[in-house]
């Protein structure tokens, strides 16, 4: 294994901190989806990296898996994104905080 | 408790005749409503058939549990399918069976959503049925469930007057009732450690603590309390009476009611006979007022089913002040009233049902001189109103003679205030029976046609039974002897 | 089987025979109805004769007892008790039913109710001949309730009316008032001696009550008498009964309904003698009611109407003399009553169904005295109901007044005297009102209200004609009679005082009242106005019955429905409903308020759940 797993951990553990400050502090919706995409990648690497670092196979079943959710979720998330945008014209999340 | 096992499994039967009715209601076509009608009709009839062959099949010389059937569930909860039949269960059973049969027949006219209409009686019924014979505690529970739901899909949708307030009422009332029954089950059934539901292992005497035992027969004794119609948690019925349609109320007031008294009995008076007596007294105060407080407000109502409402109100106080007497007179009457009390209530409901039927109203300043058009249809509401007064040679009349005199002697006070509740309800009996079916005849009811006899037919299997066992009260008397003497042997005096 | 027994069971049961045969199957077929009805209770009277003539030569009481139903310690027996008084009573029940009921052949004749008219009087039938034969107080309680239920659907028989209807209820609902009273009375006897049979409770088995405790259920179960015989302060149901057939009226004034109340108290009297308190408020209600009843009879104008005053006068009367100890007395009162009360209320009904009212001065212009059978009988009777010689209402009323006299206490005698003044005065003044041509001369073609056929009339005027003779004659048996009832009734008649002077006096007194309604009403340039009609306000008091309707009227509407009863449906109303209600509202605001919380911002949710689960890591880890 040429990269550390260790430091597979701290890109994996950096990224997912990002994607974190992205999801809780952004003001738009497709931004917040991003930063749940990229938290969802932090979690890819770790799990290839510790794949690699213990020669299992489960790691990297579990990451396509996680592409696999990803796709749907970006696809259902726009989608809602969209249609919130045409109802309201707004992107901002504050903006719907009423059921119905 | 003696056991005897079934040679043949009788009350499965019943609930098989049940389950088989409704499937056969779901698997036929909507829009063949006379075939539906029909496979009710006959299914209605072999429960009522088997229920009262199980009535007189009944060793009464032996006593105790028979009929028994017992099947494992789920072994490692101690769940088991077991059903079996006493002194207190075989009349509750025989009266279902009657209201059953009577109230399908009543609906016959009925045109709008045959199937699901009937598909949903069957389903309540089921679960009454399975209540009164089962002798798990899990499944009492489940049975008590099963017959409530179908009840609010009944009243909202095939109900009058306020139904969607009348049915949510009614369903938030009594499954406040099932939160609080389910607690007391789980807490007796966890205290004892046998891990066993089972009801005859779990009322062996020394199972519970006093402490326990008042504990649970209060959560027992509310639960069951709302939906027998106890006061203050009486106003469910009135509504839920007025806004159901005719099968509906009858088996309502007549079958339903009688559930939240028989689970009092079954489980707070079986598994917490201790607590039963320390809380004999509150149970005593609430039912004279709810005696007294029925009667005058039905004095007030101006809707027919109104009336008959506050008077099941108050004849269910009477239920109740005689299991608060903590004797057996006490319970033997109240036993008796619950099974009078249904019956009369049943004719009651479908004798103004047909009068709601033809004439499109139950106001009784709308009504009247009904007895010039419809003679048999009065006949019958008014023998019903006789019987609810309490006059002697019709059913009622004795259950309460044993509750008022067992009243008497547990609490004179109150037992003579109930007594004067007489007058009054035979004030409001008859102001109702005078303003509708009597005097000068009007115009718009002249063409109004009355029970043809085919129709009236459950009208009369009614009025009959109200005038058997009101002329020979023994052949119910005896039959809950049987269970009241070992009953009352175990409470601690 | 049994004869005696098997007569017993004739004499009680063949009337709900009829019951269940009319209402089953000839309900369409008004001439089999009547038939059936009336053969049922003319094998009962065969049935009550045989029994009176087994019993009579025996001097003892025969029981019969089955067990009906039993609870726990409670054993609830049926059966019969024969004995003198229940036999003689017996007797005077089926006779005065069977009479009644030919006589309806006639007065009901083509009302479309007809059979449901015979299949009420066959209920009525069975359950007053039950009540009398009845060995414990239960049975006794039951056949009282049925009374009362068939003597509702009898008074309301014509229900298109508003007032028969209201009538009919009015009777159950102020019967029941005291029925209440005697049932508690009854559980009061029950809860403590465990049993209530009549024969131990009379053979001074009640002596295991304490005092106070004998007192009040005493007290109580006359309750029940003062609701049923009509007295104050329940009697104002009676003369509104009168709403009903004629034919109903003379049954329930005679020898049904009202008469159970007497029969009980008879019937108990050793009971009520063991509570001295109870017998004075008996003796001054049974006071206060005749006098009270005789001063609405004064100026009452209609013809039914006096007679039911008069009703609740004479049972007042017997209730004194039983009370005082006059137990032959009071029975005999009763019987003889029964007689001449019956044909009143008959002879009326020939009047008002020809001339169709019901009032004493139509009538009287109508023409009325040509009715001659009628009027006689009319007279003859008013003549026993007035005590004269030689009828039998005079041998009655004799012995009541010398029981009444043998009290130590001369108030109840001299109230006794007064009420027989009243009493003759005022049934003379209603035969001399209607015989006395009125002041603007009859009205000249008195067109008969029904064109009754021959044969309608014969079963109208037989019961008349019997009824006459009983009344002639029934007086004579006051001898035997008197022996017979104290053979088997187990009380010893009081050795009444003899009082030379006694019966004079009644009867000069009787004379009195004849004269002054002769003056006041029969005679030519007669005033025909009333001694009490002098003094409006007291004529006005005697017609509206002290005013005692109205006091109810306005307790019931003040107390109970806009009271008690309102406040009961407010409750619902106003109070348990809008808790429940506001309960389910405050839950769906709750809801809708705590809802805020749960939607949107779900950013600084997020943050939350990042900072909490790095906090959780932290503590894991480190």
């Amino acid at each position: 294994m040429i990269v550390p797993f260790g430091h597979v951990l701290l890109l994996a553990g950096l990224l997912f901190v990002l994607g974190m400050v992205c999801v809780v502090a952004r003001r738009n919706l497709i931004m917040i989806l991003l930063g749940v995409e990229i938290m969802l990648n932090a979690a890819a690497i770790a799990l290839v990296g510790a794949s690699l670092r213990w020669q299992a196979m489960e790691g990297q079943v579990l990451v396509l898996f996680i592409l696999a959710v990803a796709a749907a979720e970006v696809s259902v998330g726009l989608a809602l994104i969209v249609n919130a945008h045409r109802r309201s014209g707004r992107l901002d999340p504050n903006a719907f905080h009423r059921l119905g | 408790m003696p056991l005897a096992s079934a040679d043949f499994p009788y009350l499965s039967a019943i609930l098989l005749t049940c389950g088989g009715g409704l499937l056969a209601i779901l698997c036929l076509p909507a829009a063949r409503t006379r075939a539906i009608k029909w496979v009710s009709a006959v299914c209605s009839g072999i429960t009522l058939l088997l229920s009262a062959y199980l009535f007189a099949a009944y060793d009464q010389a032996r006593g105790g549990l028979q009929f028994v059937e017992r099947l494992d569930w789920v072994p490692s909860l101690g769940i088991q399918y077991f059903n079996g039949a006493d002194g207190f269960s075989l009349p509750m059973l025989l009266l279902s069976g009657i209201v059953f049969f009577t109230g399908v027949l009543t609906m016959w006219e009925l045109e709008t959503r045959v199937k699901e209409f009937f598909a949903l009686v069957f389903l309540l019924v089921t679960g009454v049925f399975g209540l009164f014979m089962s002798l798990d505690l899990f499944f009492l529970f489940v049975w008590y469930d099963v017959s409530l739901f179908p009840m609010y899909l009944l009243i909202a949708i095939w109900g009058s007057t306020r139904k969607e307030y009348g049915a949510m009422k009614l369903t938030l009332y009594l499954l406040a009732g099932s939160a609080l029954i389910l607690p007391a089950i789980l807490f007796l059934v966890v205290q004892a450690g046998l891990n066993t539901f089972d009801l005859t292992a779990l009322m062996r005497p020394g199972t519970f603590s006093p402490g326990e035992q008042r504990f649970a027969f209060l959560l027992f004794y509310l639960g069951f309390g709302i939906l027998a119609g106890v006061w203050p948690f009486h106003t469910w019925s009135p509504v839920g009476h007025v806004a159901a349609p005719t099968a509906v109320s009858m088996i309502h007031a007549g079958v339903l009611m009688k559930i939240g008294a028989f689970g009092v009995l079954r489980l707070g008076i079986f598994l917490c006979p201790e607590g039963w007596r320390y809380w004999a007294q509150l149970m005593g105060l609430l039912a004279t007022v709810g005696i007294v407080y029925g009667a005058l407000a039905g004095l007030r109502q101006t809707d027919l089913k109104f009336v008959i409402g506050y008077s099941s109100v108050s004849h269910m106080g009477i239920v109740g002040l005689g299991l608060a007497t903590v004797s057996v007179d006490g319970v033997n009457g109240a036993v008796f009233q619950m099974f009078a009390h249904g019956v009369m209530t049943a004719l009651f409901f479908s004798g103004v049902g047909w009068i709601y039927d033809k004439t499109h109203t139950k106001m009784i300043d709308e009504l009247g001189g009904l007895s010039h058009t419809m003679p048999r249809a009065s006949a019958y509401v008014i023998l019903a109103a006789l019987t609810s007064i309490g006059v002697p040679c019709l059913a009622s009349f004795w259950g309460e003679l044993l509750v008022f005199l067992a009243a008497f002697r547990a609490y004179p006070v109150r037992g003579a205030l109930a007594v004067g509740a007489l007058v009054v309800s035979a004030l409001f009996m008859l102001r109702m029976v005078q303003r509708t079916f009597y005097g000068p005849p009007r115009e718009r009811f002249a063409a109004l046609p009355d029970v043809p006899f085919a129709l009236g037919l459950p009208r009369l299997i009614l009025a009959a039974v109200i005038l058997v066992f009101g002329f020979f009260p023994a052949l119910m008397f005896d039959m809950i002897a049987t269970a009241t003497l070992p009953l009352l042997q175990g409470v601690p005096r | 089987m049994d004869p005696i027994l098997l007569a017993a069971l004739t004499a009680t049961l063949t009337p709900l025979a009829a019951f269940g045969a009319i209402v089953l199957a000839t309900r369409r077929r008004p001439g089999l109805s009547a038939g059936l009805a009336i053969g049922a209770v003319a094998l009962a009277l065969a049935g009550a004769l045989f029994l009176l003539a087994r019993l009579w030569g025996l001097e003892m009481s025969v029981t019969y007892t089955t067990r009906w139903m039993a609870s726990g310690s409670l054993e609830i027996v049926c059966g019969f008790l024969l004995d003198p008084l229940s036999v003689l009573m017996l007797t005077v029940v089926t006779a005065v039913c069977l009479l009644v009921q030919v006589y309806s052949l006639g007065y009901m004749a083509g009302d479309p109710g007809f059979a449901r008219y015979y299949a009420f009087m066959s209920l009525f039938a069975w359950a007053m001949a039950s009540l009398t034969v009845a060995p414990t107080l239960l049975q006794l309680y039951v056949f009282w309730e049925l009374v009362g239920v068939s003597s509702y659907l009898l008074i309301g028989f014509w229900y298109a009316k508003f007032s028969a209807s209201q009538a009919g209820k009015k009777a159950f609902v102020m019967t029941r008032l005291g029925d209440v009273a005697f049932f508690l009375g009854l559980l009061l006897v029950l809860t403590h001696l465990g049993h209530v049979e009549i024969t131990r409770l009379n053979a001074g088995a009640a002596a295991g009550l304490s005092g106070h405790r004998l007192t009040v259920a005493a007290l109580l179960i006359f309750g029940g008498i003062v609701g049923k015989s009509a007295q104050f302060p329940l009697l104002t149901w009676l003369p509104d009964a009168m709403e009903g057939p004629t034919p109903v009226s003379a049954l329930l004034h005679s020898a049904t309904m009202v008469a159970a109340g007497v029969y009980l108290l008879a019937r108990l009297l050793p009971f009520f003698s063991l509570a001295p308190t109870a017998l004075t408020v008996i003796l001054a209600v049974g006071t206060l009611s005749m006098l009270l009843a005789s001063t609405m009879a004064l100026v009452s104008r209609d013809i039914k109407q006096v007679w039911a005053f008069s009703t609740i006068s004479q049972l007042g009367f017997m209730l004194m003399g039983l009370a005082a100890g006059g137990y032959v007395a009071g029975v005999f009162h009763l019987t003889t009553h029964a007689g001449f009360k019956a044909l009143l209320f008959l002879c009326s009904g020939v009047l008002i169904h020809h001339h169709g009212t019901n009032d004493i001065v139509d009538l009287s212009r109508r023409g009325a005295r040509r009715q001659t059978l009628a009027v006689a009988c009319l007279a003859v009777a008013a003549a026993a109901l007035a005590g004269l010689p030689p009828l039998s209402g005079f041998f009655s009323k004799e012995l009541l007044l010398a029981a009444l006299a043998a009290h130590p206490n001369p108030v109840w005698l001299a109230a006794g005297l007064l009420g027989a003044f009243l009493t003759a005065y005022y049934a003379f003044r209603l035969i001399f009102l209607l015989l006395a041509p009125p002041a603007g001369g009859m009205e000249d073609a008195p067109a008969p209200h029904h064109d009754a056929p021959p044969g309608v009339r014969g079963a109208m005027a037989a019961p008349l004609v019997v009824l006459a003779g009983v009344t002639l004659l029934l007086g004579w048996a006051e001898k035997p009679l008197a022996r017979f009832l104290a053979a088997g009734g187990g009380l010893t008649p009081t050795a009444a005082g003899h009082h030379a002077w006694l019966p004079f006096t009644a009867v000069g007194l009787a004379v009195a009242g004849v004269a002054l309604a002769w003056w006041e009403f029969g005679r030519r340039q007669a005033p025909r106005v009333g001694f009490a009609e002098r003094w409006p306000a007291l004529g006005e008091l005697f017609a509206q019955r002290w005013y005692l309707d109205h006091l109810y009227r306005l307790a019931l509407g003040a107390l109970v429905d806009h009271g008690a009863a309102h406040l009961c449906a407010q409750g619902d109303r106003r109070v348990i409903d809008p808790t429940v209600d506001g309960l389910a509202a405050g839950t769906v605001a709750g809801g809708r308020r705590l809802a805020v919380w749960h939607a949107g911002r779900f950013q600084a949710r997020l943050l939350a759940l990042f900072l909490v689960v790095a906090a959780l890591a932290v503590t894991v880890f480190f």
